[in-house]
């Protein structure tokens, strides 16, 4: 049993060691403590190396609306989307950044980290999490510039802006679940990482961001419902734009985000042992 | 007797040789394999052994025998192909010890994050933190960023953190060969603090001196193979017949 040195004098300043060790959590509440850690630490280095932290990472979706604003109504005629189109662009544009960030950051969660994932023994899952996790919190931070936004062209705040949380949980899901898929194989195959990237670009025109689903032609509305991020972000929209819900679509989005967390989950368990010997 | 705290049984492991080699999906998705493929070769094979708590270990071979490889499968930074380790209480690594730094960040912010890491609550690394600066003798630098200190000064940060940890297991890796004499004497001394208190070692080192001063038990690596397991007198014999120059 334990015993003998665990009452022994403290020598020096040091204590035996049952005495001052690091209580003994649950492993719940030590994932989540170092998850935190690390998301705090991917936002404080954001921060503390540039002067305009926030700033920046707003200002990166307010030059794309920017251009999409001006080529489609001032350039074109839109026939497209709702108005103010400022709005319309901002609701669906603020939360693919967070998934576009998300996952292209993924392709190095491994390889930028190696270092510390060689000395440490947190859970693996955690350097895919706190990517989503600490681009979840820039986009909720970008969340008032949208109201902003709002106000100042006059947008009315429906009654769907309370489905905002339910957005942002399917969200979490299947951005979690992607990053899963991407993370461990890219350190296998390294040209991964630019393929994922080129499937994110074709992705942004895909998905219904410079546009609404329903201004697809029907034959293609019914594929572009197998897009999780068809009925995400008419679920985000519904804040604005009671009519861009369709509950069909978010339906169909929340099922296939759970699927990718499980293709995901099984993907990383089964290549975790490679990717550990690899980096 | 109590049960041990460290457990490994018929622990394998294997790695390729090179890294340019094809893989393919099926590969990579492949349930634990008992044999092996072209170009891999088994870094660690059949180890199986106990640790009581309090022990003190020492580990012996040639480089390039799998000595590092044990350390990290006891930490758990790589997984074992075959067999299980079982390790029941918390381990302070000081294996690639500055790895958890950041090199954007001061050395007071690194500090909570590699000991937040190893599982320390704000409130237990605040009631430290005073002794882990003094420790490493870099008072004036707390604000600084770690990229901006010297390679030594890294290395004692680093060491003042892990073994500040409070955990009952304690690895230490050749990390101690860098740093000058002084504090690498200092360096000893906080491990033999630390065996004082009861805490399980695992001591991977070539020089016998340091083997003798900390550990009673040895451990023989050979070809990936564990050749004995003995008091570390012995283990060292063996060793030095084998491979050794003749003790003077």
């Amino acid at each position: 049993m334990r015993g003998g040195a665990r009452r022994a004098p403290t020598i020096d300043g040091v204590s035996s060691y049952a005495e001052v060790r690091p209580e003994q959590r649950t492993t719940f509440a030590r994932y989540r403590h170092s998850l935190w850690l690390l998301t705090q630490r991917d936002l404080r280095v954001r921060y503390s190396t540039s002067m305009l932290g926030y700033f920046w990472s707003i200002l990166d979706p307010l030059v794309m609306a920017g251009i999409y604003w001006f080529v489609f109504t001032q350039v074109f005629q839109r026939t497209v989307g709702n108005e103010p189109y400022i709005v319309f662009l901002l609701s669906a544009l603020l939360p693919w950044m967070w998934f576009n960030g998300t996952v292209s950051d993924c392709t190095r969660a491994f390889l930028r980290e190696a270092k510390l994932i060689r000395s440490t023994r947190i859970p693996r899952t955690i350097w895919v999490n706190r990517l989503v996790l600490s681009k979840g919190i820039e986009f909720v931070a970008s969340i008032p510039v949208l109201l902003l936004f709002a106000v100042a062209a006059g947008a009315e705040v429906s009654a769907g802006a309370a489905l905002f949380p339910l957005a942002i949980l399917i969200q979490t899901i299947l951005t979690a679940g992607i990053g899963l898929i991407v993370a461990p194989l890219v350190v296998f195959f390294r040209d991964l990482e630019r393929a994922v990237k080129l499937i994110l670009r074709f992705l942004f025109y895909a998905s219904p961001i410079i546009y609404g689903t329903a201004d697809l032609p029907a034959e293609l509305q019914f594929w572009a419902g197998f897009n999780p991020l068809s009925g995400l972000f008419s679920l985000y929209r519904a804040a604005f734009f009671p009519e861009q819900l369709d509950w069909t679509l978010v339906l169909i989005s929340a099922v296939m985000s759970v699927l990718f967390l499980v293709v995901g989950l099984v993907v990383f368990t089964r290549t975790e042992r490679a990717v550990l010997k690899e980096i | 007797m109590s049960a041990p705290v460290i457990t490994l049984t018929g622990v394998g492991i294997r790695f390729r040789r090179n890294r340019r080699g094809r893989r393919s999906f099926k590969d990579l998705f492949a349930a634990r394999r008992r044999r092996i493929r072209p170009g891999e070769f088994w870094a660690l094979r059949d180890v199986s052994f106990t640790v009581q708590r309090g022990e003190a270990i020492g580990v012996v071979g040639r480089n390039g025998q799998g000595k590092s490889t044990l350390l990290k499968l006891v930490t758990g930074v790589v997984l074992p192909d075959e067999g299980s380790v079982r390790v029941t209480e918390g381990v302070a690594p000081l294996i690639e010890i500055t790895g958890g730094f950041v090199d954007d960040l001061t050395v007071r912010e690194n500090v909570y994050l590699t000991a937040g890491l190893h599982g320390m609550t704000r409130r237990q690394i605040a009631d430290r933190f005073d002794e882990i600066i003094a420790f490493a003798e870099i008072a004036d630098f707390v604000d600084t960023p770690y990229k901006h200190l010297s390679s030594g000064m890294k290395v004692r940060i680093a060491f003042a953190v892990i073994s500040r940890l409070e955990e009952p297991i304690l690895l230490v890796d050749e990390v101690l060969a860098v740093g000058d004499k002084a504090f690498r004497e200092k360096c000893y001394r906080r491990i033999e603090e630390l065996l004082a208190g009861g805490r399980t070692l695992f001591f991977v080192s070539h020089n016998e001196r340091d083997l003798k001063r900390f550990c009673t038990r040895g451990l023989y690596l050979d070809k990936g193979a564990l050749v004995l397991d003995a008091p570390i007198t012995e283990v060292l014999a063996l060793y030095n017949s084998q491979y050794g120059i003749k003790p003077a």
